[in-house]
């Protein structure tokens, strides 16, 4: 058994050997280049510096598109999520619908964002839209299954005894599903918004508007204290975006 | 006249059980009735009251309410239900509402559907719903959310809801068994007085013998899904409630038993 299991531990050991050893082998992986790309690093830096201030209106009109994109994208993915949300959900659809779009939203989730972003590129060209589209797409496989978690989330006691009393179908959706499930769907609606803010930042890197557009644009056209004020305001406002991930978390625990 | 409640010969058995919850059940309930059910819990109570309701299904047998034949596979139609109330054991409010909230729900099945759709009431469903407040002791708590109220008062907004309904027949499965005794003997005569004061009837059932004689008007005896016994409170003796607990603790485990050998 003991010796079973070394051999079983050299075996494992041999893999991940021949693994790691195959991954340089077909990387060009070289020291010498490492080492040798020292003082062309500090170049690069250097000639970021100092940080050009002069295009802060890019990076105030670049954040207001961005905040724009998640705006729009965040209300096509609820347009979305109600009607997917409804169809996933175990209580409000039959077992072979609930099933099979819950299976369509996991793959959803599965298609990375910038992914999608440069589909819709090729598709709808440059600029905010295809960015809106990518991230009410990308947003809408989240979305949908926490809706559809809220709805089957609720406790049935009221909805029953609303039944009991003579109350229609909608007026038990009006009255005793939607209060119970409305402040889950805004919890989870808000922390989607979030994360798409967050999203959008790097969208304009292939092309699909927002602030993350003019560090791709300054970085092909060698203006490298310009991608540095840009870069600084992206990580800024990535701190303030943590900031209210912070407070959002503290208010709905 | 006819009766509120009429039932003949009902049997009902829960789906993969091996015993019958009811079986053979006869009763015929008056209008203006205080009726409790007494027996220990799996006596049949809770399925009796829910089939009067309309929320059980797949039974045998003959049931009338209000002078309307209960169908054995269907739920009554929509328009019958707010006759009859139901004040349920957990309350089955809706918690993050507010208390006028819920007890207009109890309206919500005589509105159209466009108006209940839209919670616009009218200035008698309101009146409907203050009354009941009122009645039921939670005039001051109107605007509080019910997440936010004691067990004994959330009691209170179910029982208001009910009575909005303005039902003819209120039906009460254990409306006092998460409460206290003093408590409890609050809620029972609340309950029996309210619908004395509209003029409905009401069946509930209790495993609290000494509290439910004090208020009911009859008393009918269960066990095993059978009725034991079924007098005006006046001629209950205490051997015959101590009957149906000590078959429980006796004879039942045996009977069960013994079909779950065969």
């Amino acid at each position: 058994m003991k010796r079973s299991g070394g051999w079983a531990g050299f075996l494992t050991g041999a893999v991940f050997a021949a693994i790691v050893l195959w991954s340089f082998a077909t990387s060009d992986m070289e020291l010498s280049r490492l080492l040798s790309a020292g003082p062309r690093i500090v170049e690069f830096l250097s000639r970021m510096m100092p940080p050009d201030p002069t295009v802060v209106t890019e990076i105030v009109d670049g954040t207001a598109e961005t905040l724009r994109i998640a705006i729009l994208g965040t209300l096509g993915a609820v347009i979305l999520s109600v009607p997917l949300g409804l169809a996933a959900s175990e209580t409000m659809a039959p077992p072979v619908i609930h099933r099979s779009v819950r299976t369509l939203l996991a793959l959803i989730r599965a298609i990375p964002l910038l992914l999608v972003a440069m589909l819709m590129v090729g598709a709808v060209g440059l600029g905010p839209m295809p960015g809106i589209i990518a991230v009410a797409f990308h947003a809408t496989g989240m979305l949908g299954k926490f809706y559809a978690e809220a709805i089957d989330g609720v406790t049935r006691a009221p909805i029953e005894a609303l039944e009991s009393a003579g109350a229609g179908r909608l007026a038990r959706l009006r009255h005793a599903i939607w209060p119970q499930m409305a402040p889950v769907v805004a919890r989870d609606t808000i922390f989607r918004f979030e994360l798409n803010l967050r999203e959008s930042l790097i969208l304009g890197i292939v092309g699909a508007g927002g602030i993350g557009f003019y560090i791709q644009t300054y970085v092909r056209s060698f203006q490298y204290d310009k991608a540095a004020s840009v870069t600084l305001a992206v990580i800024l406002l990535v701190i303030a975006i943590e900031g209210m991930n912070v407070a959002l978390r503290r208010h709905f625990s | 006249m006819t009766r509120v409640v009429d039932i003949d010969d009902l049997d009902f058995a829960h789906a993969g059980a091996d015993l019958p919850a009811l079986e053979g059940v006869g009763l015929g309930v008056e209008a203006g009735e205080a009726v409790v059910l007494l027996g220990p819990s799996g006596a049949g109570k809770t399925t009796l009251l829910a089939i009067l309701d309309g929320r059980l299904h797949g039974w045998t047998g003959r049931v009338s309410v209000l002078g309307r034949p209960l169908s054995p596979d269907a739920p009554p139609p929509a328009a019958a239900r707010p006759d009859i109330g139901f004040i349920f054991q957990e309350f089955a409010l809706v918690e993050r509402s507010s208390v006028l909230r819920n007890v207009l729900n109890g309206r919500l099945g005589r509105m159209s559907t466009f108006a209940a759709l839209l919670g616009r009431h009218s200035v008698h469903d309101l009146d409907v719903a203050h009354q009941a407040m009122a009645d039921c002791g939670i005039g001051e708590l109107t605007h509080r959310r019910v997440d936010s109220l004691s067990g004994g008062q959330r009691q209170r907004v179910a029982i208001a809801r009910c009575l909005a309904q303005e039902p003819r027949l209120i039906l009460a499965d254990e409306p006092v068994s998460n409460l206290d005794p003093a408590r409890a003997g609050e809620i029972l005569t609340l309950i029996t007085r309210a619908a004395a004061k509209r003029g409905a009837t009401t069946i509930f059932s209790s495993h609290q013998p000494e509290l439910a004689l004090r208020v009911a008007s009859r008393v009918v005896g269960m066990t095993v899904g059978r009725i034991a016994f079924d007098h005006p409170v006046g001629d209950v003796s205490e051997q015959e409630i101590a009957a149906l607990y000590r078959n429980v603790a006796q004879d039942w485990p045996i009977e069960a038993e013994l079909r779950l050998v065969q």
